[in-house]
């Protein structure tokens, strides 16, 4: 049986587990609430991004596009490599976070055995796994690490220029985006994204302003192009923000989970704590009993 | 009756700068030179580039720093898309002078590593950075 010492020390060292996993879960819930305000920030641009694509669009229809590097991203080509941009967390401690992230991935990978696959990786725990791999046709050309919790568009631009820069150098036939979307407090989903070829339902955005009459400078196609390139960065963005408020929102849970169960693991010790103790003053008890018996008798 | 008023909005994609803002003229740094809007000005879009944005509303007249991106105006109504965006009391000038320094120094050095068109528009952002705080200055005395 544990000695008394042994369980107090038990006790101690999983109180001061329960501090750090506690202090873990309020850093979580704070930084969440500027994470959420940081999407909602970010789609009035984009939204206004993409109906000026659409305008645009409208305005030059689909043979002013024929024979501009714009038609480049949206052409279909012909089966290649691949590119996959897959965007984790760089720390762990978030619950299943990154473990389905990396099954997600993992799947894809498998889905694509074969093919040549050039990846990029956002966050520490997806670099170190995509490094690991052996015996694919796989090739890391950029990674993005301890950009989180403070993601900026910054580093979304940076990201597009990479992945524009290889699906110009290189026959890709596709880019994919593997994250956790936010979907609440208690649930992220993993949603993977064709990025590029863009489709061209976002040239047929909704209501296109026709017959305004617009004026351009520089010319259509000029800007067109320039503003492609912006909408791919604004996509990179919000995959970062959503998948910046999905980790801090697993955090949290899963620290709460972990406070909780210390909390569990602290009430049951005390028990078993206070009934060796009282075990021992029962032996005691009876000894002495016995031995002031033996005396007098 | 109502004198006529543009309706100004800036976003960049961290944040919404001003929404709907009523302002009485508005001048944008487009890609090949600065272009003034009034009220009724026909509908255009232009690319912006590093630059100072002003408008005036009333006697008021307020400056911004943008960072390339673009400018709609439609109907009265001028829709600015920057990568980044700040107003002039935001811009720190020590931060500002610092940097252009540093950008002065690399595109002297111009290693091999050097992205020389990355260095040309950090430059250009300091300097754009400079100017407001200069401006903000002059408004002060």
């Amino acid at each position: 049986m544990a000695s008394l010492r042994d369980i107090r020390k038990h006790i101690a060292s999983v109180k001061s587990i329960k501090q750090i996993t506690y202090a873990m879960k309020m850093v979580a819930a704070a930084r969440i609430k500027k994470a959420q305000g940081a999407i909602l920030a970010s789609r009035p641009f984009a939204v206004e991004m993409d109906r000026l694509i659409a305008d645009l669009y409208s305005e030059m229809g689909s043979e002013g596009l024929e024979g501009t590097a714009a038609r480049e991203l949206f052409a279909q080509r012909p089966e290649g490599p691949l590119c996959l941009v897959l965007v984790t967390a760089d720390k762990g401690l978030c619950g299943s976070f990154n473990t389905n992230l990396l099954k997600a991935a993992a799947a894809w990978l498998r889905e694509n055995r074969g093919r040549k696959i050039y990846a990029v990786a956002v966050g520490r725990k997806g670099r170190d796994f995509l490094r690991r791999l052996k015996g694919l046709d796989l090739e890391l050309v950029h990674e993005m690490v301890g950009i989180f919790p403070k993601a900026g568009y910054a580093h979304a631009q940076l990201l597009t220029d990479e992945v524009l820069k290889l699906y110009a150098a290189r026959p890709v036939s596709g880019v994919t985006l593997i994250y956790n979307e936010f979907k609440s407090m208690i649930a992220q989903r993993i949603v993977s994204d064709r990025l590029l070829p863009l489709q061209s339902h976002i040239l047929e955005h909704g209501e296109a302003r026709r017959g305004a009459d617009f004026s351009f400078e520089p010319r259509k196609a000029e800007l067109l192009e320039s503003l492609l390139p912006r909408h791919v960065a604004a996509q990179f963005y919000r995959a970062l923000l959503e998948s910046q408020a999905a980790e801090l929102a697993a955090r949290m849970s899963a620290m709460e989970a972990a406070s909780k169960n210390a909390a569990d693991l602290i009430d049951g010790l005390t028990l078993k704590m206070n009934k060796t103790r009282q075990a021992m003053i029962t032996t005691e008890l009876n000894e002495i009993v016995s031995g002031a018996e033996a005396l007098g008798g | 009756m109502d004198k006529k008023r543009l309706s100004l909005t800036i976003v960049t994609p961290e944040r919404t700068v001003m929404a709907d803002r009523p302002v009485d003229s508005v001048t944008v740094p487009a890609a090949r030179g600065e272009m003034g809007v009034l009220p009724g000005h026909a509908s255009y879009v232009v690319q912006l580039r590093e630059g100072v944005l002003h408008y005036r509303e009333g006697p008021r007249k307020e400056f911004f720093s943008v960072h390339g991106g673009f400018a709609e105006v439609h109907k009265d109504k001028v829709l600015v898309l920057a990568e980044a965006a700040e107003l002039a009391k935001e811009v720190n000038e020590e931060r500002a002078r610092q940097s252009y320094q540093k950008a002065k120094e690399n595109l002297a050095v111009r290693g091999a590593a050097l992205d020389l068109e990355e260095a040309t528009a950090a430059l250009r952002r300091a300097a754009v950075r400079l100017k407001i705080a200069e401006i903000r200055r002059r408004h002060k005395q």
